[in-house]
């Protein structure tokens, strides 16, 4: 709101033929109001949307703009790299405007990290010895909050990676192979052990994924799982950016999680209504822009000529690494919502003890049969 | 003989009503039971699956798991709601300074929204800097407890947050109800040798019968409804420990995109509020 208000005022005020409202809701709200905007056909004429299922729901029924003969038209292929506009192609369709690409890892605090002495991780192993310091020393070991189930799953998802390994983990995550396998298992059993050891704040089951920074920020806990976002909100928070480090989580495999968001259009749109919506979308993401308002934005953008935003310093290497190491689609962008669902409450289960690493597999893949015999 | 003319303007005054509440209640209801036998995203086409989702609900654990749920949390609401919503009017019924200080203390929950109250009953419950743990470690109490995300305690800790805002209409018709009381019955009743407690259960009681009707009627509604404190507290975990007939039914037609599927839980939510309505209102009625 900080940087769209302002700067939709502004375009408003330059363009007499085009007025621009826009609505705001959380993470979670928006996906329940646009689903129920779809159903009612009431979606506007644009939205902010992720890859992967969330915005496939869109395309699989007909309500998103295919920007495929546009994008081709203006050469957005000169414009955004080809990583983001693939993650955005969906069914066969360009289906968004990219406004970001994400990366996620571990965000530390690095002034803690040198009191206890802890040096930074590059083995399971020694993710585990750095927790046990740390829960030693009073110190929460990883800040999360599982009141949607998705923040939670971002660490459950590396133990996954690390157990599972590149191959299967991309056939299990398009449903080629099943989840209840011994690498799932191992990794439910690797997250049970974290419940039972206290590696997570009291209570976190229920706490809000927004509210993880309050942790980390006041040196309660040490790490969060995050993407390259975090940087602007270190500094939204007003607190110092140099006690923020992060790193891949040690998997083995050196692959990171990712996923894309965008901005998807009303296939109703006419001709004139689209020209105007992807003028204000290249002017909310200009340059100009996001110099201004940084850190509010997911940097950098999803563009060819994208230059890395002042003051984040963890932005860059977070790029360069899964540039390298590659990258997974997060699992609830792998997943859809109902298979996601179940995944969420077997970590619920597990932590409350009432199921075990094997039944949480067997869920798991129990959902995605029946998602399947849909 | 002389027949009796037919006035048909009585017809027309009745039109519009009958427009609005066909359209806004018959027909939604019978488009529902339409939906109900279909599957489908609900934005593409539907196909029909005759009695398949009702077939499906009845296998399905996390149905049994809200409708257990709803039960409790009517008993809760019935038993707990209403008596404490009693005893506060009783006691706001008399004279008092600060009375109406303390009327208005209690209603003011009532008039915060659901998710509002989610929100701040969130704070309370935080482990680690929430008021209630953080009260017990002030008195020197080492007690602490993770209270909406332990399947233990989360229900009837959503219920407690829930009893605080829900508590304001009741006592309200309560107050109305004893302040309807005849003064005179109750003179009549002490003249007859009646004490306090005497009068309160065998005068003022059975006189607000009509009062305890309606209060035990829009109870029962509305813990059938509860939606948004849920929703905005624990969202139906940790591992649906606390899912509601209405959040399942909510997930399944726009989360999960089986418009069919949450349409038929609304029908059956709809069955059993008519299952457990229907007869309380037509008992007490004829008692009446």
């Amino acid at each position: 709101m900080d940087a769209i208000d302002p700067l939709t005022e502004e375009f408003n005020a330059a363009h007499d033929n085009i007025e621009v409202t826009v609505a705001y809701y959380d993470t979670d709200g928006i996906k329940d109001a646009c689903k129920v905007a779809a159903q009612a056909g009431t979606l506007p004429h644009m939205w902010f949307n992720w890859g992967g299922s969330l915005g496939q729901y869109y395309v699989d029924n007909g309500c998103t703009y295919d920007l495929t003969a546009y994008a081709e038209e203006n050469k957005w292929s000169d414009t955004f790299n080809a990583g983001a506009l693939n993650l955005c192609t969906l069914g066969g369709q360009l289906s968004g405007y990219p406004t970001s690409y994400n990366v996620l890892g571990i965000y530390y605090r690095k002034d803690i990290f040198e009191q206890y002495g802890i040096a930074v991780p590059t083995t399971l192993d020694e993710f585990d010895a750095a927790c046990a310091t740390l829960k030693e020393n009073g110190i929460i070991p990883v800040s999360t909050a599982g009141l949607y189930g998705w923040h939670v799953m971002r660490l459950l998802e590396q133990f996954v990676e690390t157990y599972a390994g590149v191959e299967l983990h991309d056939k299990m995550n398009s449903f080629e192979e099943s989840w209840d396998n011994e690498a799932v298992v191992k990794a439910f059993t690797k997250y049970q052990e974290y419940c039972e050891k206290g590696y997570f704040p009291d209570g976190f089951l229920t706490a809000d994924p927004n509210d993880t920074i309050m942790a980390t920020g006041s040196g309660t806990a040490a790490m969060d799982v995050q993407g390259q976002w975090y940087d602007g909100n270190i500094l939204q928070n007003e607190l110092d950016i140099n006690n923020f480090g992060w790193f891949p989580f040690p998997n083995g495999t050196g692959r990171m999680s990712a996923f894309a968001e965008m901005t998807q259009f009303n296939k109703n749109l006419s001709d004139a209504e689209l020209a105007a919506c992807v003028e204000y979308m290249d002017y909310l993401y200009s340059e100009e822009a996001t110099a201004q308002y940084g850190q509010y934005y997911n940097l950098p953008l999803p563009r060819n000529d994208a230059s890395m935003p002042e003051g984040q310093p963890n932005v860059p290497e977070m790029i360069e690494t899964s540039g390298k190491g590659g990258t997974f689609t997060i699992t609830d962008q792998a997943f859809p919502t109902e298979v996601a669902d179940v995944l969420f409450a077997a970590q619920d289960a597990i932590y409350g003890g009432t199921m075990t690493p094997e039944q949480a597999a067997s869920d798991v893949q129990a959902a995605i049969e029946a998602y399947l015999a849909k | 003989m002389k027949t009796k003319k037919k006035d048909y303007s009585a017809y027309a005054f009745m039109l519009p009503a009958l427009i609005i509440y066909l359209s806004v209640i018959i027909f939604p209801v019978g488009y529902s039971l339409y939906i109900s036998l279909h599957s489908g995203t609900g934005v593409g086409g539907m196909r029909f699956v005759g009695l398949t989702n009702y077939i499906t609900l009845f296998q399905d654990k996390i149905f049994y798991i809200a409708l257990k749920n709803n039960l409790i949390w009517i008993f809760l609401t019935v038993c707990v709601t209403m008596t404490v919503a009693l005893a506060l009017a009783v006691l706001l019924n008399n004279k008092f300074r600060g009375r109406t200080f303390f009327r208005a203390f209690f209603y003011f929950p009532c008039v915060v929204a659901g998710i509002a109250v989610a929100l701040i009953w969130r704070w309370i419950y935080n482990p680690n800097i929430g008021f209630i743990n953080e009260f017990f470690r002030a008195i020197g109490v080492d007690f602490s407890q993770t209270w909406i995300s332990s399947e233990k305690t989360a229900l009837i800790a959503l219920f407690v947050a829930a009893l605080w805002q829900a508590i304001g209409q009741p006592m309200i018709l309560f107050l109305a109800g004893l302040q309807a009381v005849s003064v005179d019955v109750l003179e009549a009743a002490s003249i007859d040798g009646a004490n306090a407690v005497q009068k309160f259960f065998r005068v003022t009681l059975p006189l607000m019968r009509d009062t305890f009707i309606m209060v035990i009627a829009i109870l029962v509604i509305s813990a059938m409804k509860v939606y948004d404190i849920v929703k905005g507290l624990t969202d139906g975990g940790p591992n649906n420990a606390t899912q509601m007939l209405s959040t399942y039914m909510y997930s399944q037609a726009f989360d999960y995109n089986n418009v069919g599927y949450g349409t038929t839980i609304a029908i059956v939510m709809v069955l059993i509020m008519l299952i457990v309505i229907i007869p309380y209102l037509s008992f007490t009625t004829k008692n009446n």
